[in-house]
């Protein structure tokens, strides 16, 4: 230990590199914090692109001039994870709640049109209002308070490098197969009602939805990483 | 320099990853053509 103090000419050193390597990271994460906000709307995700990928630039930067920062596998899964919760939670929460607000009708309608006729056949006819698609409620009234909002906790923690977020985060990326699987299987068992007269089926959807499929990417990193990195 | 050995712990651990993604996209790839099919199938 104290050759290492010795070689970095005294703690006082190793303080200081401290401080401007959480300086450089704080910094970095606002840029990537505020894109990841605007990505997450969906409808001004064109703005936040750049916001993060400024922030992102940051980050590198600062790890090439030396600084201790984050890796950059963990800033960009945890950002992946909680840019993907949102998107799901905006979406979902709109027809859960708000169905009747000109927005839903515009953008699920609209969807609806393109990809998925569950958010356009019979739109907002059934009691609970929004998505008529056998199951499509249930999903939403599942997998929202459980699975994203648990998901964007994860996602923080884990950027934050603390132990329970990586632990979290590998808890509800299982839980993201398990959503897939299900949700996929009813997207086939019900594919007549979805996707008869869209403009784009099957194709176009799969397209489109297979970015939300990415997160299981993380889980052999996730499972394989050493986990000594991150803290309590 | 030799490379430090993998030890049989982690060899399994990314043989069974391997296998349980290979099942997952495997699955969803099989829907995906369950889907592409009804669809030559179908009027839709």
């Amino acid at each position: 230990m104290s050759s290492n103090t010795l070689a970095l000419g005294g703690t006082g050193n190793l303080d200081e590199h401290h401080r401007q390597s959480r300086q450089a990271q704080w910094q970095a994460d606002k840029w990537m914090m505020s894109g990841a906000l605007l990505l997450g709307t969906a409808v001004f995700g064109i703005f936040g692109l750049p916001l993060f990928l400024r922030g992102l630039w940051l980050q590198i930067r600062a790890e090439r001039s030396g600084l201790t920062m984050r890796p950059v596998i963990v800033t960009l899964i945890g950002y992946l994870v909680a840019v993907d919760a949102a998107l799901n939670t905006i979406g979902w929460a709109l027809d859960l709640v708000a169905h009747h607000t000109l927005l839903a009708r515009v953008f699920l309608m609209a969807w609806g049109n393109m990809f998925d006729a569950g958010y356009f056949w019979h739109y907002n006819e059934l009691w609970i209002g929004g998505a008529t698609a056998p199951g499509e409620k249930s999903w939403e009234i599942a997998l929202l308070p459980i699975v994203f909002s648990m998901r964007i906790a994860a996602a923080i923690g884990f950027l934050q490098m603390k132990r329970w977020g990586h632990q979290w985060l590998i808890v509800t990326c299982w839980f993201g197969v398990v959503a897939w699987a299900g949700y996929i299987a009813n997207m086939t068992l019900y594919a007549d009602v979805r996707y008869t007269g869209v403009v784009f089926p099957v194709i176009g959807w799969w397209l489109y939805d297979i970015f939300y499929i990415t997160p299981f990417l993380a889980l052999p990193y996730l499972h394989s990483v050493n986990r000594e990195i991150f803290s309590d | 320099m030799k490379p430090p050995s993998i030890s049989e712990h982690d060899r399994r651990r990314k043989k069974a990853l391997i296998a349980l993604q290979l099942v997952c996209y495997g699955y969803l790839l099989m829907m995906f053509c369950i889907q592409l099919y009804m669809y030559s199938q179908r009027d839709w």
